[in-house]
């Protein structure tokens, strides 16, 4: 094996660090150092001659371990990795901490402490790096095809610019026909267009004369490498980002569509008459149907659970281009694709839980989309506003806002575009049939959005009634057939029995009702209200935490046709900027599995928050844990939760964890106790860095130990500190529902308890260990908490654990 | 004077632990048969009144006394708010304060007294037997006083008095 | 043969001997024991948890505790009573601090309360130990389509939370006992609302004014009678249409009669021994239609 020879470089910031810091006493402390070959001081070492200065040593000194003390550590190790790696060094062999933030900021006034703990600082560093072994880099083969579910706005926007970017799309929809939930809303806010217009693909010259189009002309199903499947879902998903074998299962259409010509022949045929669902059961339809006449594909399909098939079979007779074929069966098609976007949009609620609203006894109380298909004149009633019950016209409608949603017995959270909905449907009732009457029963109004106010002042200008109330009851009065909707009006406090001939729900939005099986079968997470969860709000709305796996539009939570859009492009340029190169490039800063210890528990595989782990079979049956190098994210929250240590992670392994505590707690040089603060590297030694930056000032008994995700923590670490000297420990995490890893904070906290229950059975003071939840902002806070912890371990009796 | 506010007040108390969910859509309203029948009393507005802490006008008010307990409102809150249930701790929360309307103050007295919301008197026990019906069975007169002076509610019945005269 | 615990309360044995007379002789002659047991004390209705909840939890649970040492599932008569006893019976078994709480207080007079018993309404013995198959076969006296509004009173159903007797919108329970005794069942308006028997005593001019719009939406709706479970619902749309007489001038002699009255007089036992002369309003009609 080589020798290890590590250079230490100390950037005394142009001078500013020196005047604190005594450099000659740490240089000289550092070249005692078993293992340190070289020591060198300059003004920078991340750029210009301070780099250089490294570049040599690596080069006439065969330096091969890179310590630097450098005051902006974030960038300056991207800069210093990629020169070394040039130099031909593993990149990974760098170790750069922050001797100004870290340090000679924060304990300015007490120099000759911060002194002592810059020593310990940098012998942790590089007993870290002596240990450190090369990490490698892995290339992995990219298809460049991905899979949209859902064809509704969302998906076929995703699907159609992908198709256009050049990648092999398929689109799949469970239904027989494309659209989804906006194909039958007939009309959009904030444009009052059609619902079912989609920009047209600009690549085909032919269609593309106007910028938008219905779906079914649009051309969407002309794009050479855009492939469609209607009635179709996944069933199973093998393989890993980049490379997917999708098995999807088509339904039998029976009818084939490339040589359907859309007579309607079949079905005025048809002797089955059933009510039609896609039209609020407002009218029938036979077995054999097409929903409107504006749909793609343009082609009839026969409904399974209505149709007598062999028994009857006239529409295969009076079929001119003998499309029809009753004995087609379930087919299996398996896709390979390099990365999935979900867009499987949401649905109605179904207000029948709600009894005292009587939907689901009381015909003339209908949804919001079962009112759009009465006003849609493709639609069961031609447009006509009727009562259901007789068909007759209606006087008085009432909406009802809210029903289900901000409802903490059924969905708690406002499903947002209910009240535009509703708004849009009274302005549409207004304008067309301004003698009907119309009132809007409200607890708030929430018109958000570009131009959505408008609406509201729209609304009111024709005439709209808003009761601000939720209706308690809606009355059916058999000896009039009219409703009865009893309200409080609250501004006037009056009892309320509002007339109507129809009641408009407006209905929450909640997820389809097989997203949670979508879910299991793709590995994604579904959040407290049933809607996929994606990687982070703030930063990245379409990603999830499985790379390779994007979700948009209504999957993640009700949206307008506007925002479903914006969505949709979002996450088709995540996936387009994933496969682009035809190959996935990365570090294997990985977990490994030591396979002799590990025991099968499955503690790692359900804890692994990017479902990398998963136990296979080896040769003597026995189970163990395997990392998937493509998949993990390093994190360490795995190595948190094995109970018998047998997994680490290549880029941080347990040596060298514990070396750095040792280190850490080796000097202290100060009168104060030791403190250890482990911090997570995302916002707990973020929130470090800020303290220092605002030179806020802490004691210098406090020492930093930076790890990816404080889930990595294990009791034995905490003990360990305790042990080496430490008087108080402190865990500083993210917020625990603000975890870049999801749940390594929550994991972090419990290990937390756990440690203070053992360590009172030790006869320690529980309060000597600390969780902090911090953001980057927040440096005040970790002053403030180092400060506090001092004084009160200050306070205690010396302790050391055996 | 209590220094906390009103709002919290009710809320640490049994019974009042979810007066703050109140976003004040008048379901409650609406569904009370007392508010359809007459103007002198609406929950909706008692819950807002208590939530920006109006303790006087709804302690020492007409209102919280109006509610008939049908549960129709705590059914039916989409919030979960338990309406009946914070009328009740309103009431109790009144009585400390010494306001009891005299109907409860009878019905106390009968409780101490008999175990019973109503005595059953000699002339009763004979009515009973020409119906054929068994004889009452007794009361622990002394069980129940036991359990008023357990809770404090014999102390708070005689302070609440006492505050009044 | 199944026995209870009879819960009687306080209003029944003072006002109502119709009713409990009603209710002793059909559970008899359905084969249910009744067990008067000594000691029970008020139910601690609403008025107590007006003056103070944690006494009434403490009450009701002192009843209850006396049921748990005779080993005997408690049945009530006045639905107030059972939504006391069933509510503190749920809450105390699934809130183990207040539970705790509450058998401190309970411990100054040597009781625990442990949940180990049932609480349960006469509607839930015959529906459930009885059953309706059963019913039917008893039913000597069909109602012969009798119009009955059903009235179950706010307190056997509300707060559906803890008491999980019906559907709290949509309750069937009652309406299908009605039905199998021959009667119908009708829709009218604001059936489940409340009669405003609580109010009775503080705002009189409010209880009358929501009692009468029960009489009234029940006379409108074609009831012949309105069916009762509670004494409070009894007395305040009884007694109650005496007071709307002199208030609002207005009559509308419906008789008001308890579903015990109605079952008894259907498994054929003689009027005459049902104290029927407690009714202000006369139910003769209702006798008549019967075939009494
Ligand atoms: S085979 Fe089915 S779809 Fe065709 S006509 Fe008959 S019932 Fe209709
Ligand atoms: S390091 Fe993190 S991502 Fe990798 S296997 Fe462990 S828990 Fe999963
Ligand atoms: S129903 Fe509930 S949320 Fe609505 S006003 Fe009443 S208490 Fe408040
Ligand atoms: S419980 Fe009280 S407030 Fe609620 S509906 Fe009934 S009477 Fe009204």
């Amino acid at each position: 094996m080589e020798e290890i020879k590590v250079g230490v470089f100390l950037s005394d910031c142009g001078g500013q660090l020196s005047k604190i810091l005594d450099f000659n006493a740490i240089t000289s402390f550092v070249k005692s150092i078993p293992g340190v070959t070289f020591v060198a001081q300059a003004n920078e070492f991340w750029r210009g001659d301070g780099l250089k200065i490294i570049l040599e040593a690596i080069e006439s000194r065969q330096v091969n371990r890179i310590v630097v003390a450098e005051s902006i550590p974030k960038v300056s190790e991207v800069a210093i990795a990629k020169a070394v790696e040039e130099a031909g060094l593993n990149p990974h062999f760098v170790e750069v901490i922050d001797l100004k933030d870290h340090c000679a900021w924060p304990h300015r006034d007490s120099p000759l402490e911060a002194t002592e703990k810059a020593k310990a600082m940098l012998l942790a560093a590089i007993e870290k790096v002596k240990l450190m072994e090369p990490i490698e880099r892995a290339e992995y083969p990219a298809v460049k095809s991905v899979l949209v579910i859902g064809g509704g706005i969302a998906g076929m926007q995703a699907a159609e610019d992908l198709a256009e970017m050049g990648f092999q799309v398929y689109l799949i929809e469970k239904e027989p026909f494309l659209g989804g939930l906006a194909a039958r809303a007939n009309r959009f806010f904030p444009t009052d267009d059609c619902a079912i217009c989609i920009q047209s693909p600009s690549s085909l010259k032919t269609v593309a004369n106007t910028s938008r189009k219905c779906v079914y002309r649009s051309g969407i199903s002309e794009l050479p490498n855009l492939k469609i499947y209607t009635s179709s879902k996944v069933v199973k998903v093998e393989g890993a980002p980049g490379n997917y074998r999708v098995a999807i299962e088509q339904r039998p259409r029976y009818v084939e569509i490339e040589k359907c010509i859309a007579c309607n022949l079949c079905s005025n045929t048809c002797p089955v008459e059933v009510p039609d669902e896609y039209n609020a059961k407002l009218k029938t339809r036979k077995a054999i149907y097409i929903t409107t006449p504006l749909v793609y594909p343009p082609a009839y399909v026969i409904d399974e659970k209505a149709c007598k098939f062999h028994e009857c079979a006239k529409c295969v007779e009076v079929c001119p281009t003998k499309a029809i074929e009753l004995d087609q069966k379930p087919k299996q098609v398996i896709l390979n694709v390099g990365s999935i976007i979900v867009a499987t949009g949401f649905k109605e609620f179904d207000p029948s839980v709600i009894k005292e609203y009587h939907y689901d006894e009381y015909p003339d109380v209908i949804t919001n989309l079962e009112f759009a298909r009465m006003i849609d004149s493709f639609g069961p009633t031609n447009g006509a506003i009727i009562k259901p019950s007789n068909r007759e016209p209606v006087k008085h409608i009432v909406f009802v806002q809210c029903v289900g949603s901000r409802d903490r017995r059924w969905n708690p959270y406002c499903s947002s575009i209910c009240c535009m909905i509703s708004l849009k449907h009274a302005i549409f009732v207004k304008e067309t049939n301004p003698e009907i009457d119309v009132t809007i029963c409200y607890i708030d109004i929430r018109t958000t959005g570009r131009e959505h106010e408008y609406y509201y002042e729209r609304a009111r200008e024709l005439g709209v009634k808003f009761v601000k109330g939720r209706p308690a009851e809606i009355i059916h009065d058999p000896a009039t057939n009219k409703l009865i909707v009893e309200v409080e009006d609250e501004i006037l406090k009056k009892f309320l029995e509002l007339e109507a001939d129809l009641v408009v729900l407006a209905t929450a939005m909640v997820p389809p009702e097989d997203a949670k099986e979508l879910a299991n079968i793709l590995g994604l997470e579904i959040d407290s209200d049933g809607f996929f969860k994606e990687y982070n709000a703030k930063l990245r709305p379409t990603e999830t935490m499985h790379r390779g796996i994007y979700i948009c539009g209504g999957a993640t939570f009700p949206k307008d046709a506007p925002t479903a859009s914006l969505h949709a492009h979002s996450a088709a340029i995540k996936a387009a900027k994933f496969l682009m190169n035809g190959k996935i490039v990365k570090d294997l800063k990985v977990a490994v599995v030591n396979e002799d210890y590990c025991g099968d528990c499955e503690f790692c595989p359900v804890t692994c928050p990017y479902n990398a782990i998963s136990l296979v079979p080896k040769d003597n049956g026995r189970l163990v844990a395997k990392v998937s190098d493509l998949l993990c994210e390093g994190c360490g929250v795995c190595v948190g939760t094995c109970p018998v240590g047998a997994i680490e992670l290549k880029h941080l392994k347990n040596n060298q964890i514990l070396a750095q505590i040792r280190a850490l707690l080796s000097i202290n040089g100060s009168s104060k106790p030791l403190v250890l603060a482990i911090c997570c590297s995302e916002c707990g030694h973020a929130a470090v860095d800020s303290s220092g930056m605002a030179m806020m000032s802490y004691p210098a008994n406090v020492r930093v130990l930076r790890v990816p995700c404080a889930g990595i923590i294990q009791v034995q670490h905490i003990l360990e500190a305790f042990r080496a000297g430490a008087q108080g420990v402190m865990i500083v995490g993210c917020k625990p529902d603000g975890c870049h890893h999801g749940v390594g904070a929550q994991k972090a906290q419990r290990k937390v308890e756990l440690a203070k229950r053992l360590l009172s059975e030790y006869g320690v003071e529980p309060e000597r260990l600390e969780m902090l939840n911090l953001l980057f902002i927040e440096g005040d806070k970790f002053a403030e908490a180092a400060k506090k912890m001092t004084e009160l371990v200050e306070s205690l009796e010396f302790i050391k654990l055996p | 004077m209590s220094t906390i506010r009103f709002m919290e007040e009710i809320r640490r108390r049994y019974g009042g632990e979810t007066i703050a969910l109140c976003y004040q859509c008048g379901t409650c309203t609406g569904s009370c048969p007392v508010s359809k029948t007459s103007d002198r009393y609406n929950p909706r507005e008692i819950i807002r009144l208590a939530l920006l802490d109006n303790r006087q006008e709804v302690l020492y008010g007409d209102a919280i006394w109006l509610c008939a307990s049908c549960y129709n409102c705590q059914e039916r809150c989409p919030q979960g708010v338990e309406i009946a249930e914070i009328i009740f701790t309103l009431r109790n929360l009144a009585i400390r304060e010494g306001k009891i309307p005299k109907l409860y103050e009878e019905f106390a007295n009968n409780l101490v007294a008999s175990g019973r919301l109503a005595p059953i008197s000699k002339f009763l026990e004979k009515k009973r037997a020409e119906y054929g019906l068994p004889p009452m069975k007794p009361v622990d007169i002394e069980a129940v006083n036991k359990i008023f002076s357990a809770t404090g509610f014999l102390e708070l019945f005689s302070r609440s008095k006492g505050e009044k005269s | 043969m199944k026995s209870y615990a009879l819960f009687l309360g306080c209003t029944i044995p003072a006002r109502q001997p119709n009713y409990e007379i009603s209710a002793r002789k059909s559970l008899e002659k359905l084969g249910i024991e009744l067990v008067d047991l000594d000691n029970m004390t008020c139910c601690a209705p609403p008025p107590l948890r007006s003056i103070d909840l944690k006494t009434s939890l403490a009450l009701a649970a002192y009843n209850i505790c006396l049921a748990e040492e005779a080993d005997l599932d408690i049945v009530t008569l006045c639905t107030g009573c059972f939504e006391s006893l069933a509510m503190t019976n749920s809450l105390l078994r699934d809130n183990m601090k207040l539970r705790e709480e509450i058998n401190g207080i309970l411990s100054a007079v040597g009781k625990e309360f442990k949940g180990v018993k049932e609480v349960k309404h006469y509607l839930q013995v015959l529906v459930n130990d009885v059953g309706l198959t059963r019913l039917k076969r008893e039913v000597l006296k069909p109602l012969d389509n009798l119009k009955v509004a059903a009235f179950s009173g706010c307190h056997l159903i509300r707060p559906s939370k803890y008491l999980k007797f019906d559907d709290p919108e949509r309750p069937r329970i009652y309406d299908s006992l009605i039905e199998v005794l021959g009667a119908k069942s009708i829709w009218y308006r604001n059936k489940l609302r409340c009669c405003g028997g609580l109010l009775r005593g503080y705002a009189d001019d409010i209880a009358l004014a929501i009692a009468r719009d029960k009489i009234v939406n029940a006379v409108s709706a074609g009831a012949e009678c309105i069916a009762t479970l509670c004494p409070f619902c009894f007395l305040t749309l009884d007694l109650g249409q005496m007071l709307i007489k002199s208030t609002y001038k207005e009559e509308y002699n419906l008789p008001i009669i308890h579903y015990a009255e109605l079952l008894s007089l259907s498994l054929g036992v003689d009027p005459k021994e049902l104290a029927l002369e407690i009714h202000k309003i006369k139910i003769d009609k209702v006798l008549e239609k019967i075939g009494w």
